[in-house]
């Protein structure tokens, strides 16, 4: 019994951490753009795939270090991507109504499952940890892949990477301003563009990242951009607002909702995260950290 | 003033010359063309039914695929199960599960949720909702209902069989452009310059003594129905009900129908619909290119006319007279006209 | 009279490179000179799409094995296709609109969904289809319709004949657990398995199987560990999996670590083939999969040697998967049918292919008259991670059944009898 709950929450928080790396560059954008962002699982798989790539020429039985090479090929990749959207797509979408950005991610997406198929083939490929993450560790009785646990201590310093880069810099700061009130930053003279342009950039990067540091996980194929789409928007918006603290504990609970679920009653897989999402929305529907809205 | 009378019989004219086109396709096109067409002529009233709510009451829906669905499965299962319930009837019992759908969520959600969470909460449950049929026995599970028959209408003088494709074909335009005709009626009625004027100022029309949440309530059904007869009336056509029309791309559909085509016109869906239909059939023998075919265009479309199609005639209308600046003017013109 | 046949080809020629103008429907078109267009109707995109890319190469060899060897009576064959993706709507603007233009004969489809639509649709319109390998036993069961035809594998003879071979050669495995997807397919999939072994085993040992609950999963999820962690809670030998492609690889891939597939005695693959192998290489777990066609087979048949050369050179991949074979042999039916009905009109095609029996890439195959099924051998190999190979896996064991002995009676218009199995 005890095993089984210490395993439950183990996975739980797999997931959570997995399906935060991925909405924390979208809660990113989401906050500051107000663009739900379609184009993210599209850009998240790329970075998998350029990672992929990277690992492939070093070889195989290839030391952490070569992994984390490709997550930084993944991240400057992804994030001249994102330069390359929001000088041609979001820049110029700024002053029509945000359905039409929607749509526009929406036909990135398909572009770059399209993009992956042409470059990288329709056949499904994998790549296994770096050996020094690829064994197990007990904690009591409970059986963790070590891989696992990087994904989950990745996802934390993820957040508290964030929350320093938002609460604690100066660029953090003008991010915080121009998320507020973008028309009164921009009377008080700051560049808000080039603030708008940096935080694509970073929320690519991070897209990029994630998918590097997930690859391992996951079988790569060009629909691997829908996987954890819907479960990174279910946090984004559990958390509120753009809020990063709000999706860290969104991405906890839900993870935690889905994998007791799972444990509980595994007749219905694949189904708490929506129920709990629909359910969270009811009670609090501006998300666990987001203002009640007046209007 | 307006002159309603103008306006409605110019639309009245526009859905005619609709009609008329679509009527010509069976003399000209094979059936697969006229299949695509019936289609086509579905998914012109469906994204008209989600524009009602986007750009009539200003509500995002992530979720009209759950009514769509309703109604196919409602009027399925009625088919199926007592075939001897007049068609008519049928399809209006079908619509009515897609309105009770939306009763229910509506209900629920528009009192708590607004804007992308309201949005997010329609995607949520239309995903449940599909997760549900596919585990549901009675509803066919993932291999859908099969077999749907066509109808033989009675109609006390003579009886109107409709089992052709090509007949029930007749029966889908008509159908469709009453239903669209009849959207246009109620969006310029007085009602529908109301949900106007809600989308438009909430607070001061809620200070005008209007009781907001009810009309919104009432708006979300109607498009609800709308949306659940479209689908109850693809049924017989198709003659199969599957899970795939209740999964979230269905969703997205008449969202693309009604940015392409442009969301200020009311016929702004049509448009969207029709050159989505166009792509589809261009991109069918396409191998692994269709999608980031679409894509580009989809990308496209929403740069260079981010209006959409009928925006830009309009704007290029509104450039001749006087220049401003293209883009927020278009919007802003387009907005207050909705419904023209 | 010249002037006709010019129209005709050209016509026939636009439908050809799918530029067919919407005109009129062409019925004429199949007339009995000229060439005979085949439609072929199969993803093209969407998540199907790899399956499609396989379908359409083993067309298109056969197309070319059977043009090289004289035709169909004479006549070339030509391909018109089409993009299904993978969903009842698009399948059948796409089956009308070559009906339209006059290929009443078409092949490619591979989901049951498409496949139980196609039914009355091909039975108002005047069409055939052969299914390249539709999961579905509802298809030759309660919704049997004359106009479909499978000549692959039917679910029955393809998991009738994995437990067959696994109880046969490990009787001592009598704790079985499974792992299936949440749709249809797996739970079809896992009640025949579930029959059949619950049947095998006493029948073998004189003891009674025990068979767990299968674990359910979700289609397209990126985790997978709180099922593989059901799994291990459970006390079983073998693990019987229809899971499939993508979901199948990071399935295995996260199951790895925990060492699910060092606990127990057997892997048994339904489907698979070399999908996993090809992308997990030398992290592929030891298992046995069942197959449509596999290569090695079938060596010294001329027609299954022909496929693999061809899908080598043509691809420059070295593992083709077994839909090609049955696409393939679809194209071989139809000439087979075509030849002994001297006719291309739907309703003698029909009555051709029923009971036909022709030479394919896995043998000869039947196909019965009652319910459109062929019978056809059932293949599995054992797959295992080897690190001396350039691929990084190895085929170290291989079976082909033969059909009779696996596949169902034939029950057209009623339900699957389990308990016949």
């Amino acid at each position: 019994m005890m095993y089984d709950i210490g395993l439950t929450v183990f996975n739980g928080l797999a997931w959570a951490m997995a399906t935060f790396l991925v909405a924390a560059g979208l809660t990113l954008i989401f906050g500051i753009l107000h663009i739900l962002n379609f184009a993210h699982g599209g850009f998240f798989m790329i970075g998998a795939y350029v990672s992929y790539t990277v690992m492939l020429a070093f070889g195989a039985g290839l030391p952490l270090w070569v992994f984390m090479i490709g997550a930084m090929a993944a991240a400057v990749v992804v994030g001249l991507l994102g330069w390359a959207v929001d000088m041609f797509v979001f820049r110029r979408l700024r002053d029509v109504e945000d359905a039409y950005s929607l749509i526009a991610t929406y036909a990135l997406l398909l572009v770059c499952g399209g993009a992956v198929q042409l470059i990288w083939g329709l056949n499904y490929l994998s790549v296994m940890p770096p050996p020094s993450l690829n064994s197990v560790v007990f904690i009591g009785d409970v059986f963790m892949p070590t891989y696992t646990i990087f994904v989950i201590l990745s996802g934390v310093v993820a957040y508290i990477g964030l929350e320093l880069l938002i609460n604690r810099t100066q660029i953090g700061q003008l991010i915080r301003v121009v998320a507020v009130d973008p028309w009164m930053a921009r009377l008080l003279g700051l560049n808000v563009t080039r603030i708008y342009l940096v935080t694509v950039i970073f929320s690519f990067a991070m897209a990029g990242v994630a998918g590097a540091l997930l690859m391992p996980n996951q079988s790569l194929s060009p629909e691997l951009g829908g996987i954890f789409l819907l479960q990174a928007f279910g946090v984004v918006i559990v958390g509120g607002m753009g809020s990063i603290r709000g999706a860290f504990l969104a991405a906890l609970l839900l993870g935690m909702i889905e994998s007791f679920g799972t444990y509980l009653f595994p007749q219905y897989p694949g189904i708490f995260f929506l129920l709990a999402l629909a359910v969270i929305l009811l009670v609090k529907p501006s998300g666990i950290m987001g203002k009640e809205q007046t209007a | 003033m307006i002159d309603y009378r103008v306006r409605f019989r110019t639309n009245l004219v526009i859905a005619a010359c609709g009609l008329a086109a679509f009527a010509v396709v069976p003399f000209v096109a094979n059936s697969g063309l006229l299949f695509l067409a019936g289609l086509v002529a579905i998914n012109i009233v469906f994204g008209l039914s989600w524009n009602f709510l986007f750009s009539g009451v200003g509500l995002l829906s992530f979720g009209h695929a759950m009514f769509f669905a309703g109604g196919a499965y409602g009027m399925a299962l009625i088919t199926r199960h007592v075939p001897e319930m007049p068609f008519l009837l049928a399809l209006v019992l079908g619509a009515a599960c897609g309105g009770l759908i939306a009763l229910v969520f509506g209900v629920v959600a528009l009192r708590r949720a607004s804007g992308v969470y309201f949005a997010v909460l329609t995607l949520a449950f239309s995903e449940l909702i599909h997760i549900l049929i596919t585990k549901t026995t009675f509803l066919g599970r993932n291999d859908g209902l099969t077999g749907i028959p066509r109808p033989v209408i009675e109609l006390g003088f003579g009886t109107l069989n409709l089992t052709s494709a090509t007949a029930y074909y007749y029966f889908i335009i008509i159908a469709m452009t009453l239903v669209a005709v009849m959207m246009w009626c109620f969006q310029n009625a007085p009602a529908g310059r109301l949900l106007q004027a809600i989308r438009q100022d909430q607070m001061r029309t809620a200070f005008l003594g209007t009781p907001i949440q009810g009309w919104q309530l009432t708006a979300f059904v109607i498009s609800g129905t709308v949306a659940a007869f479209c689908g109850a009336v693809m049924v017989p056509f198709t003659q199969i009900a599957s899970p795939e029309i209740a999964y979230w791309t269905v969703s997205t559909q008449p969202i693309l129908f009604t940015l392409l085509g442009g969301a200020g016109h009311f016929w702004g869906p049509a448009v969207g619909a029709i050159l989505f239909g166009a792509i589809d059939y261009g991109t069918r023998t396409m191998h692994g290119l269709s999608e980031i075919t679409v894509g580009v265009l989809l990308l496209a479309v929403v740069l260079i006319i981010p209006g959409g199609l009928l925006g830009l005639l309009k704007r290029r209308r509104a450039a001749a007279s006087k220049s401003t600046r293209a883009e927020t003017a278009g919007e802003r013109t387009s907005e207050t006209e909705a419904g023209k | 009279m010249s002037n006709g046949i010019n129209r005709r080809g050209v016509m026939k020629g636009m439908a050809a490179a799918g530029l067919a103008m919407p005109f009129v429907n062409v019925r004429t078109a199949m007339a009995q000179s000229g060439p005979i267009t085949i439609g072929v109707v199969t993803p093209l995109s969407g998540p199907a799409q790899l399956i499609g890319t396989f379908v359409r190469e083993g067309a298109e060899i056969a197309v070319e094995h059977v043009n090289a060897n004289g035709g169909i009576n004479g006549r070339e064959v030509e391909l018109s296709f089409r993009d299904s993706k993978a969903n009842p709507n698009d399948a059948s603007v796409a089956a009308r609109e070559l009906i339209g233009s006059g290929v009443n004969l078409q092949l490619g489809t591979i989901s049951s969904a498409v496949a139980l639509a196609m039914g009355p649709l091909l039975q108002s319109e005047g069409g055939v289809v052969i299914t390249s390998g539709a999961g579905t036993e509802k298809l030759n069961h309660e919704n049997y319709n004359p106009h479909v035809f499978r000549v692959g594998d039917s679910p029955v003879s393809r998991n009738a004949g994995l437990v067959r071979h696994i109880a046969n050669s490990r009787p001592d495995i009598r704790k079985w657990g499974g792992i299936i997807p949440d749709h249809e397919y797996g739970r079809t999939t896992w009640k025949i398995f579930e029959a059949t072994m619950r049947k095998a085993i006493p029948e073998l040992t004189g003891e009674e199987a025990q068979i767990a609950e299968p674990i359910l999963v979700p289609y397209g999820s990126g985790d997978y560990r709180n099922y593989i962690a059901q799994a291990m809670r459970q006390d079983v030998q073998g693990i019987y999996t229809s899971v499939y492609g993508g979901d199948a690889v990071t399935l295995y891939q996260q199951a790895s670590p925990f060492g699910l597939f060092d606990k127990i005695d057997v892997l048994l693959d339904s489907a698979n083939e070399f999908l996993v192998a090809t992308a997990m290489k030398d992290q592929t777990p030891a298992h046995w999969s069942g197959f449509h066609w596999y290569f090695e087979a079938n060596k010294g048949n001329p027609l299954s040697d022909q496929l693999y050369s061809r899908y080598v050179e043509r691809t420059g991949e070295k593992y083709p998967m077994g839909w090609a074979a049955e696409a393939h042999a679809a194209i071989l039916a139809y000439k087979g049918a075509i030849e002994k009905a001297d006719s291309t009109e739907t309703t003698d095609v029909i009555a051709a292919l029923k009971g036909l029996s022709f030479d394919s890439a896995t043998g000869m195959r039947h196909i019965r008259a009652e319910d459109n099924q062929a019978i056809k051998n059932a293949e599995l190999a054992f797959i295992e991670p080897s690190s001396s190979e350039p691929d990084g896996f190895a085929v170290t064991d291989y079976v082909s059944l033969e059909g009779e002995k696996v596949i169902e009676p034939a029950r057209p218009g009623q339900m699957l009898d389990i308990d016949a199995l």
